[in-house]
């Protein structure tokens, strides 16, 4: 598709910072942004990677440490999937459930390609091997986060699920990159780049929505303090898994603090 | 399943969708192309534009809600991964028809308002009782709702839409014709997907004919009022303007009716259903006449 900030052949295009504030929402929040964005780091890529990207076998216990991370990751995907997509209906105006939609099929592609990356591994039952190796910490995430969508609970699902769930995948998929083989790193740079778009939004809606409603961030940070535990215990399973030191989990968990001081809800 | 799962993979819908038919457009059309000059400069013609343009609107949020309310009920991941794609495209489509608006004058500011003042209340009933299936978390009844009739009659229309502005209005046509492409898309979902999980539920069957039927009245209310409301034909006798004598199934649109062109799209649409709901094992209902 043609870039979105040129709207005809004639007219010059548009940088969006310059925009003002409700036309630089319509405008990041749109299908023709989405597309311009990904367009740039999918094009040519085959289930997230270049097709050409040489595969290194893993084996023993190498494999078997990257299938648990990839099932855990399945199961974060999945959740963000049902937690985005409900999100859409719950949505207060177009141009979020748009951007929301942008984001359902950006979950929808990461579930995709770590399933199909399992494949690759060897995996015939993709989902039998999730269902037997999801950490319990996840599960938890997943079903609070159905939950708020259930209770129409839209700034604390925003909370969860762009600003919290989002941060942790940020990181965790950043750590994991600098180790992984080149396929999977591949795979995981591209899923990073719809991430910190997915995040954006988050901060921004809740934002906006903070400086006309003051309430809402007293309640969003009492909120907060329920789920910390959560993103902690996922984030010190995952850590597990992909075999981090202890000494450097706290490290991790530093994106998410700087969001959550960023909303002003420490 | 799985095999036929994977051509609706989301890297399928990269492939076929944003990579191929949408490549190169702006909203959907040629980024040099803008809407019929007549349309803009004619009151009348221009308001009828709104009309129509505002039940897409509605028809599309509808569809929207349905898609994305339908990704959690699903049973298996593939269709979850599809009805994703469908989500976007569904999005799409409402952004594309909601600028439609603004290029043909309404402001942002107005979009709302317009929404309401020309939204047709029998069109809100068809969507109305789907969205309540999907409230329900009944999937199966949901996704014959959504991709059998919705999509199918979204289909006819659009076909019709574009074939009478394919010559007067290449922009809209062009708009329509990747929309055309997406519904097919959806269409064929619903028809490999529900077949199996209507043989796994038979005792489905009645309330899900009834939906149908309940459904097929208020579309073709919408299309009687649509009918009867338009004056785009007797505008275009007025100030002289040749209509597109483009054929739609047999029919010259540039000699027929409003009655005629109401006549032929219903009965395409119907005759459509008839077929896709007997390739899943369900009995059409014929619905009452509005």
């Amino acid at each position: 598709m043609s870039t979105p900030t040129s709207k005809t052949a004639t007219e010059s295009p548009v940088e969006v910072h310059d925009l003002d504030p409700s036309e630089f929402l319509e405008e990041v929040h749109s299908f023709e942004f989405w597309f311009q964005a990904v367009e740039g780091y999918l094009s040519g890529t085959s289930h997230g990677h270049r097709p050409e990207t040489a595969e290194r076998p893993r084996v023993g216990e190498e494999r078997e440490r990257l299938i648990g991370v990839l099932c855990n990751y399945c199961v974060a995907e999945s959740a963000a999937l049902d937690t985005a997509s409900g999100l859409v209906t719950i949505a207060p105006n177009r141009q979020s459930k748009i951007f929301l939609s942008t984001q359902v099929v950006d979950e929808g592609r990461h579930l995709e390609v770590f399933l199909h990356r399992l494949g690759e591994l060897g995996v015939g039952d993709a989902e039998a091997e999730i269902a037997k190796r999801a950490s319990p910490s996840m599960l938890a995430f997943k079903s609070r986060l159905l939950q708020l969508i259930e209770g129409k609970d839209w700034d604390s699902a925003i909370f969860a699920q762009n600003v919290a769930l989002e941060s942790l995948e940020f990181v965790v998929f950043r750590r994991h990159c600098e180790t992984a083989d080149p396929v999977t790193a591949e795979v995981l740079a591209r899923v990073i780049k719809d991430e910190r778009r997915h995040m954006g939004f988050g901060e921004n809606e809740l934002g906006r929505r903070f400086r006309t409603d003051p309430t809402g961030r007293v309640r969003i940070r009492e909120f907060r303090k329920e789920i910390d535990h959560l993103v902690h215990e996922t984030l010190k399973d995952t850590a597990r898994h992909l075999g981090v030191p202890s000494g450097d989990q706290e490290e991790l968990g530093r994106l998410y603090r700087e969001s959550v001081e960023r909303l002003g809800l420490s | 399943m799985a095999d036929f799962l994977s051509a609706y993979s989301i890297q399928s819908w990269l492939e076929s969708c944003p990579q191929s038919y949408l490549e190169d457009t702006v909203y959907g059309h040629g980024a040099d192309e803008g809407e019929a000059e007549l349309v803009i400069e004619n009151e009348v013609l221009r308001e009828d534009s709104i009309r129509t343009t505002v039940a897409l609107v509605v028809g599309e949020r509808c569809a929207l809600s349905a898609s994305s309310g339908l990704i959690n009920l699903a049973p298996d991941e593939g269709s979850k991964r599809f009805l994703a794609t469908q989500t976007l495209d569904e999005a799409r489509h409402v952004e594309i028809f909601t600028q439609r608006l603004f290029d043909l004058g309404v402001k942002k500011d107005n979009l709302e308002t317009t929404v309401q003042r020309y939204a047709n209340p029998n069109l809100i009933k068809f969507a109305e009782l789907l969205l309540e299936k999907i409230d329900n978390k009944d999937f199966v009844a949901g996704v014959v709702g959504q991709n059998i009739v919705l999509e199918g009659m979204a289909f006819s229309v659009f076909e019709m839409m574009h074939t009478a502005n394919a010559e007067m209005n290449p922009k809209f046509a062009h708009t329509l014709s990747g929309t055309i492409a997406d519904e097919r898309r959806h269409v064929g979902f619903g028809e490999n997907r529900i077949g199996s999980l209507i043989q796994e539920h038979p005792e489905k069957k009645p309330e899900v004919e009834k939906m149908q039927k309940e459904m097929s009245y208020w579309m073709l209310a919408t299309f009687s009022d649509a009918f009867k409301q338009t004056q785009a034909i007797d505008e275009l006798d007025r100030i002289g303007e040749q209509r597109s004598h483009a054929r739609f199934h047999g029919t010259d649109l540039g000699l027929a009716s409003p009655e005629e062109m109401e006549a032929v799209l219903a009965d395409t649409v119907l005759k459509e259903f008839k077929t896709r709901l007997g390739r899943i094992g369900l009995d059409y209902q014929t619905p009452s006449r509005p």
